[in-house]
């Protein structure tokens, strides 16, 4: 499970909740590029918090 | 003059940086700073060697002093709980090397390079073993035997490799080739030695599984793939130089300013140093403390979350402070702990 990170109201990363990992959307990252994967497969991650 | 002959021999134009291996030695261990730890699948131990396990908890790794003459550390694997691979069962370590690094080599030309792999291996668990050689999609893998024959003793390995003229690979910031050891898989794993082959493999049919032996050991270190058809003697680098090599991939932020955004919340920027092989990912290793100064100040448990950042900087928030003031500095307080905001470019 992944959730959009927002920052000065623009969605800037991705954390990996199992990890508490904080993902850029970097495409040679190569954890951006499972997140990737895991979206192509039909997931959805939770919304990014308004207020941060 | 054995040093200059040896290079010679082995093709190799390079005296320094032959080996492409980074952390041949041993010697860098980031994460775990000698400490034992239990690989999940996916983790990275000692810096740069990453491990795949079909199950958990069935064996621990640790930085060791035990080695052979001329080095100071290994790598030690010991099988915590012993199995027997099913089908589809694995149990492997390996290091990708970054496509820049192995560029010169031409796979997937006509052009192709030979190369030669060497290290010291020591086991209690004597018998055939496999080392697997792919690219970054691990849809080209060549698999070469080589044998333990005495238990509880360092052997020195040497396996000559002609480089792969089809396939693709990376040879930017991407992986370009790994290498891995088999500690024991099943045989949806196993494939043919000695030539490149299409397809996922780490061992031949007739290598054991070491993974499969109560409290079985398994040390390694002089780590060294170079161009060329002769082993040359291992390149030893200074300490600094290898760490340095390392945090390309991985490295523990401990310095940084930070202006305090709410009481519990500061937004931090750091300098990567060196520039990292990509944006790094980042997460925490222990909770931080800050100071202004006069008064420091102790998150009550990590949080930390990506702003921006680039391959040498990162803008990130840390968040579960009390008493922070807005707009106010910060700086970390060195010397509380060795915590930090882990940053990893790996692959």
């Amino acid at each position: 499970m992944y959730k959009l990170f927002k920052f000065n109201d623009k969605v800037v990363s991705v954390t990996r909740l199992a990890d508490s990992t904080s993902i850029p959307f970097d495409p040679a990252n190569t954890d951006y590029q499972a997140y990737l994967r895991w979206l192509e497969a039909g997931n959805t991650p939770e919304p990014a918090e308004e207020n941060q | 003059m054995t040093l200059a002959v040896n290079i010679a021999q082995s093709g190799s134009n390079n005296v320094t940086f032959r080996n492409r291996i980074i952390n041949g030695a041993m010697v860098i261990d980031q994460r775990n700073a000698g400490a034992s730890f239990t690989p999940t699948s996916g983790n990275y131990g000692l810096d740069r060697y990453r491990y795949f396990v079909s199950q958990a908890s069935k064996i621990t790794a640790q930085q060791s002093s035990t080695v052979p003459t001329g080095f100071s550390t290994s790598l030690l694997q010991t099988v915590a709980t012993a199995v027997t691979p099913g089908a589809s069962d694995y149990f492997i370590f390996q290091q990708n090397i970054e496509g820049y690094n192995i560029a010169d080599m031409q796979f997937g030309t006509a052009s192709a390079q030979t190369f030669t792999v060497s290290f010291w291996v020591r086991s209690s668990v004597t018998g055939t073993y496999s080392i697997y050689l792919a690219n970054a999609s691990v849809n080209r893998t060549y698999l070469a035997n080589y044998t333990i024959s005495t238990a509880n003793t360092f052997e020195y390995k040497t396996i000559t490799i002609a480089g792969d003229q089809s396939g693709t690979w990376g040879n930017t910031n991407s992986g370009g080739i790994m290498i891995g050891w088999d500690l024991g898989s099943g045989s949806t794993y196993n494939g043919t030695a000695n030539t490149w082959q299409a397809g996922q493999y780490y061992r031949t049919s007739s290598s054991v599984n070491w993974i499969s032996t109560a409290s079985a050991t398994f040390y390694i270190t002089g780590v060294q793939l170079e161009a060329g058809t002769t082993a040359s003697p291992f390149e030893y680098r200074q300490y600094g130089d290898e760490l340095m090599l390392c945090q390309r991939y991985f490295q523990i932020v401990r310095n940084g300013i930070a202006l305090g955004n709410t009481a519990a919340i500061t937004v931090t920027s750091s300098m990567l140093t060196p520039t990292m092989r990509a944006s790094p990912s980042l997460s925490q290793q222990g909770v931080i403390q800050l100071t202004n100064g006069t008064t420091d100040f102790v998150q009550s448990s990590t949080s930390t979350t990506l702003a921006s950042g680039s391959d040498n900087c990162i803008v990130y928030t840390l968040g579960n402070f009390s008493g922070l003031t807005a707009n106010a500095a910060y700086g970390y307080r060195i010397g509380a702990n060795t915590n930090g905001v882990t940053a990893s470019a790996e692959f």
